[in-house]
């Protein structure tokens, strides 16, 4: 059982962490363009968090990512990012929990899960506001998840980490 | 796990809806950024500085030696055109003169266009997919307001003010699928309208809609702000002709808009905060 200081440690270093890597990111891959799409890093530290860290914790991280994301990103509407990271984290962590245990499968899984939940919410949206086509946004998101999953070579060893050097 | 979601799921899911909703209203009734959205913003620009700094640092050194022998010719052709762009001034001087003179005789009023620039530093492009936005370094203490309008180092349209915060501004570029112009085609007249297309934002190029039945097209005419309305300034240009296209049902014909500016390579950016415009 972790006491309320052990918590604030563990999570200081989660966020610390995930601060550093998004800037390590956007240093170096933001830029670069593949299949013609962007990587896109937040909806990896949500899941990969969410599947190592119960419940509670996934989902209140999911939500504060969100939160800070729709704060400083610019998305399809204001809110898409708290709502998609948020039932994201819920879901992932009970596939965490139920479905698969946690590690390398389980993250990837449910980073395809959070990329699927968030891209459903872009197209929704480009659908109602712009009529935009659906085959289109379709391949969009494919390739956006297909190029942005590799990152959890990197992402998901460093956040095992802080997991098992604050949790364990 | 269930336990966890009969007792706190919908309570999470309640919390999540509320902020969204909050974020959502706050951003629908507020003209310039809401307190935490203007805290993020401030608190990640030199983050945002720092990441733009370094990759345009590399990106240029990339450059370097992969441009050279592109700017040989590009130099050798930039100096015909130069010549003939003289040329073209010398007698632009001649006809403003005569102009003046015809519009003394019928006592028109002098044509002017002035406009309030500030100048701005990009620090980030849209890391969404889903959006064509870029961050500027200039916000309301330079007097930048939501709905002004920004151009390049060239004057060519780059997008519209779209939120606002204390040193921050985000810029909403013309490729964007929320992006709509009264526009005109610069030859004839025309009054059309450019909009932002999603399956066209990828290329980085928009989409020119209500096209008037007779209206003849020509590849590389150019498309130009109408100004109509009053909320931007006209004759700013928007982009040229791409090519055009009969929409899905055959019935209308739509043009491909190539914007006049590289997106990517954009560093720097003049915000029109205030124009007046006699024509």
């Amino acid at each position: 059982m972790l006491t309320r200081r052990d918590l604030f440690i563990k999570w200081s270093a989660y966020g610390l962490t995930s601060l550093a890597l998004t800037f390590l990111f956007a240093l170096t891959l933001r830029d670069v363009e593949l299949l013609g799409a962007h990587m896109f890093f937040p909806p990896l530290l949500v899941a990969v968090v969410a599947s190592l860290e119960d419940p509670r914790s996934g989902v209140s991280f999911g939500l504060v990512c969100g939160v800070l994301c729709d704060l400083t990103t610019a998305g399809t509407f204001p809110c898409v990012y708290t709502l998609a990271f948020t039932l994201a984290a819920l879901l992932g962590a009970a596939l965490a929990q139920s479905v698969l245990q946690p590690g390398a499968l389980c993250s990837a899984a449910v980073t395809l899960l959070t990329f699927l939940i968030l891209d459903a919410l872009n197209m929704l949206a480009l659908f109602i506001t712009a009529r935009a086509p659906l085959g289109a946004m379709a391949s969009l998101a494919l390739r956006e998840a297909l190029i942005s999953c590799p990152l959890l070579l990197i992402v998901h060893p460093v956040l095992r980490h802080v997991h098992d050097r604050f949790t364990l | 796990m269930k336990k966890f979601f009969s007792r706190h799921g919908v309570s999470i899911l309640a919390a999540a809806a509320v902020i969204a909703v909050g974020l959502s209203v706050l951003t629908y009734f507020s003209s310039t950024s809401t307190f935490l959205h203007n805290a993020a913003g401030v608190l990640s620009s030199p983050f945002r500085a720092a990441a733009e700094s370094v990759g345009g640092w590399f990106e240029d050194k990339q450059r370097y030696y992969r441009d050279y022998s592109d700017l040989l010719a590009e130099v050798k052709a930039l100096r015909e055109e130069v010549a003939e762009l003289r040329a073209n001034a010398r007698q632009a001087e001649s006809d403003r003169e005569e102009n003046a003179l015809f519009r003394r005789l019928i006592g028109l009023r002098e044509q002017r266009r002035d406009f309030v620039f500030e100048s701005a530093k990009v620090l980030e492009r849209s890391s969404s997919n889903w959006t064509r936005t870029l961050t500027l370094n200039r916000g309301t203490s330079h007097g930048v307001a939501a709905r002004n309008v920004v151009v390049s180092s060239e004057g060519y349209l780059v997008g519209v003010v779209t939120d606002v915060g204390l040193n921050w501004c985000t810029v909403q570029t013309i490729t964007d699928t929320d992006t709509e112009l009264g526009a005109l085609l610069f030859r004839t007249g025309d009054v059309v309208v450019a909009e932002g297309d999603f399956a066209l934002m990828g290329e980085d190029r928009l989409k020119l809609s209500y096209l008037p039945v007779d209206t003849a097209l020509l590849v590389g005419d150019y498309i130009v702000t109408s100004g109509l309305g009053g909320y931007y300034p006209s004759n700013l240009v928007i982009g040229t002709v791409e090519s055009v296209e009969a929409d899905d049902n055959g019935l209308a014909q739509y043009a491909v808009l190539a914007p006049m500016l590289d997106f990517d390579d954009l560093t720097e950016v003049f915000v029109i905060k205030a124009f007046d415009i006699v024509e």
